[in-house]
């Protein structure tokens, strides 16, 4: 009923191939970009730069961080770092006079050249191994940038972006750091769905499930281990970018940190690991929640119901937000995207019982 | 019954009214200040105390009928040390009405200092955040108005010249590896110079419960002095490392974080250690006295009574009494309470010292650290016991440092 399957016939190869098959489906996305798109008009300021702005861009470091453990099956637990050489990059080259649009891209760049460079250690290592080949890639990178003035910015460690336009939109209103920030998680949305079914996304599941089968069936594992790391930090230099001048506007090494790179780990694994509305439901879960419980808490606290001392009412979100992410994995091992899958699935075949799928 | 029930369904209203974020009304006679702190991940080891000792003092300044008429409210949350809910947090006490911010946090203060001066509102930053934010003339709104890290840094060495001498003498700093453990270099690069000694910085990683490496390195180099630079559980670890490398505690310096609790921690070797303070510690102060009288004993406190005295307990108090003057000085003449008066109140702060709990500070447009003073205080193997006077070391040379680095700001 709610999403109507009859009259749905493809009946040519490309319409089997479309993104969305089901037309439901199709006007969900087309609702949803419509909201995403004019949120500035109904969102208030608070909600949308305390918010949305933050939710939408880690949502594009989930995607990017998911393409390489979710497709790849590489474990990559310094994913911060490679956000941080992003920031920074793309900082130094505006400062330098190279026009914001190119130093987005440069920075992507250098961080995926970097990013590729520890990448190389997923040729010899696997599993925990390359777990720790990665933070050892977060500490090196955390300690440069502390250690070295030119890059963190002096005493203070402390670098205000430039004042910068993207195409021509000067980016002071949060209207337009949002829209730089929606477009491009937008962008790395449609990307990923795309990777998904082209060759070079079937040679990365192939590498995830079992690497030397893929080798086998005439998949280079050197090449697409290497090309997914790239990959996966390029748009990770890209978001780290953004996230600096779309969000903080000043950048410390602390924003980089590796309780950042464990929080997009759980981003990617309480969302669903390599799945794209997975990224968006896990970083909104693992970034709000926490946000969302402090203040009902607190305002329960403020009411006088919950008569408890501050050291304790701080804690208690956490506590709570911990059992939620337990529940959460109990009730569904593969995340918050397979709890959508198995809702829309309810729907799908509604008011009857049982999905064939 | 009835009224019960009443009651029940106002807080019901209220609750609903919060947790969807709608701010009620916002009444002139209400002060809000956002202390938006970080009570679970780096910071716990002051924010705890700290915190008690603001919202202590504020519920005695309502308790004596606030000031002017005006009272004070504090919208206490966690930001857990992250920026980003750092930004969440201010912004919503933004729109509940709060004018005042204390984030107690470097990051979370670095990510919303441009926010706040351009929003209007002021940030005090109390033994932490940006040196060189003392500078008024390049940062309006933000005010430090305790010894920064470089005056905390002037101050113990000047105390080891009055002590021991400095000319040919060697000074070890040890710090923590991280933008906070570096900054007392430039000061004692400059003080080496005009003094004479010789210093040698020891890193160690952060957070620090591990110092054997850098300690051992120490004992090689074999100094005269000795500061450690750190905070939190790792304090405690330099000292005790320290002791089993054959440092004398007589010998040992730190930075403001060393309280009651690293004492605990280290044990009785802890006795001769010294730090810079720049509150006093104990109960032994009117203010204090007043809010035991009128807070804890009826039961209003925010916190464990035991707290009440401790070094960080009362510089929460102190930061927050330097607040509420400023508030009463920008309240003279009948002006309404929002950024610009409170920080026009700032600036009108002359020779203030919280009834004798901290150093007179007189903060001006230029200087918002307020001169910049403090002392040196003991472990006496009970309490802190303070050996040298309340004043400012070698103010002038601080300044340099602060202009020096004020003037990279916005570039």
């Amino acid at each position: 009923m709610f999403y109507r399957l009859s009259g749905t016939y493809h009946t040519s190869y490309r319409a089997d191939r479309r993104l969305w098959k089901v037309p439901t489906d199709r006007w969900l996305v087309v609702a949803l970009l419509v909201l995403g798109a004019f949120a500035p008009l109904y969102v208030s300021p608070l909600y949308l730069g305390s918010y949305v702005l933050p939710w939408v861009i880690w949502s594009a470091a989930a995607l990017s961080l998911t393409l390489l453990m979710g497709l790849a099956g590489q474990l990559h637990f310094g994913f911060a770092a490679v956000m941080a050489i992003g920031a920074y990059a793309s900082i130094h080259l505006t400062r330098a006079g190279i026009p914001f649009e190119i130093s987005l891209l440069l920075s992507g760049l250098i961080a995926a050249v970097i990013g590729a460079v520890f990448g190389g250690a997923a040729l010899r290592v696997k599993g925990l191994y390359l777990v720790m080949a990665t933070l050892a890639m977060q500490y090196l990178v955390d300690w440069v940038v502390v250690n070295v003035p030119w890059i963190s910015g002096g005493a203070h460690a402390t670098l205000r972006t430039p004042a910068v336009s993207f195409l021509l939109l000067p980016l002071d209103s949060l209207a337009a750091r949002y829209w730089l920030a929606l477009g491009w998680a937008v962008l790395l949305t449609v990307f990923f769905m795309n990777v998904k079914r082209s060759s070079f996304g079937r040679a990365l599941v192939a590498i995830r499930d079992k690497d030397f089968a893929a080798a086998v069936i005439g998949v280079d594992p050197f090449r697409t281990k290497l090309m997914a790391f790239f990959t996966s930090s390029f748009m990770g230099g890209v978001t780290g970018a953004i996230l600096a001048f779309c969000f903080y506007r000043a950048v410390t090494p602390e924003q980089f940190g590796f309780n950042v790179s464990i929080q997009l780990v759980a981003m990617v694994l309480v969302g669903g690991l390599g799945s794209v509305i997975g990224s968006w439901l896990g970083a909104g879960f693992v970034l709000l929640a926490p946000i969302f419980l402090t203040n009902i808490i607190s305002a329960l606290a403020a009411t006088g119901w919950v008569p408890v001392s501050q050291n304790f009412l701080s804690h208690l979100p956490l506590m709570i937000y911990g059992a939620m992410i337990i529940g959460f994995l109990l009730l569904e091992p593969l995340g918050l995207a397979k709890i959508y899958d198995n809702i829309r699935k309810y729907f799908l075949v509604w008011p009857f019982r049982h999905a064939r799928s | 019954m009835k009224g019960g029930q009443m009651n029940w369904m106002r807080k019901l209203a209220l609750t609903t009214a919060l947790v969807v974020g709608v701010a009620g009304p916002i009444h002139a006679e209400e002060i809000k200040f956002g202390l938006l702190q970080d009570f679970t991940a780096v910071y716990t080891f002051v924010t705890g105390q700290y915190n008690q000792g603001q919202q202590d003092y504020l519920r005695l300044v309502n308790e004596e009928g606030g000031i002017g008429g005006n009272t004070f409210t504090a919208i206490v949350r966690d930001t857990g040390n992250q920026p980003q809910r750092g930004i969440e947090a201010y912004n919503r006490a933004k729109e509940e009405g709060a004018i005042l911010f204390d984030f107690l946090s470097t990051p979370v203060s670095a990510a919303i200092l441009d926010q706040a001066q351009s929003d209007k509102n002021v940030v005090i930053t109390p033994a932490h955040g940006r040196g060189d934010a003392s500078d008024g003339t390049v940062f309006p709104y933000v005010f430090p108005m305790m010894a920064t890290y470089w005056a905390q840094a002037a101050n113990l060495v000047e105390y080891m010249k009055q002590t021991g001498g400095l000319e040919g003498k060697k000074i070890a700093i040890v710090h923590i590896d991280s933008p906070f453990g570096r900054e007392p270099g430039p000061i004692l690069q400059a003080l080496s110079e005009q003094e004479k000694f010789e210093f040698k910085a020891f890193p160690y990683a952060s957070p620090g419960n591990e110092q054997s490496s850098a300690w051992s390195e120490v004992r090689r180099y074999r100094p005269d002095y000795v500061m450690i630079w750190g905070a939190g559980g790792g304090q405690a670890v330099s000292v005790r490392t320290a002791i089993q490398n054959g440092i004398r505690p007589e010998q040992i310096h730190s930075v403001i974080w060393l309280a009651e609790t690293d004492a605990a921690n280290v044990g009785p070797q802890m006795k001769g250690v010294k730090r810079f303070e720049a509150t006093a510690s104990g109960m032994d102060h009117p203010i204090i006295q007043r809010i035991n009288e009128k807070v804890i004993a009826p039961g209003k406190g925010s916190g464990e009574t035991a707290n009440v005295g401790n070094s960080y307990y009362n510089l929460g108090v102190a930061t927050m009494a330097v607040a509420v003057e400023a508030a009463r000085l920008g309240a003279e003449g009948g002006a309404t309470i929002n950024g610009d008066a409170l920080k026009a109140g700032f600036e009108k702060i002359a020779g203030y010292d919280a009834e004798g709990l901290m150093p007179a500070i007189t903060i001006t447009g230029a200087d918002h650290q307020g001169g910049g003073a403090g002392r040196v205080s003991e472990w006496d193997g009970e309490k802190w016991v303070p050996v040298s006077e309340w004043h400012a070391a070698y103010p002038d040379l601080v300044r340099k440092v602060i202009e020096e680095s004020a003037s990279h700001y916005g570039k």
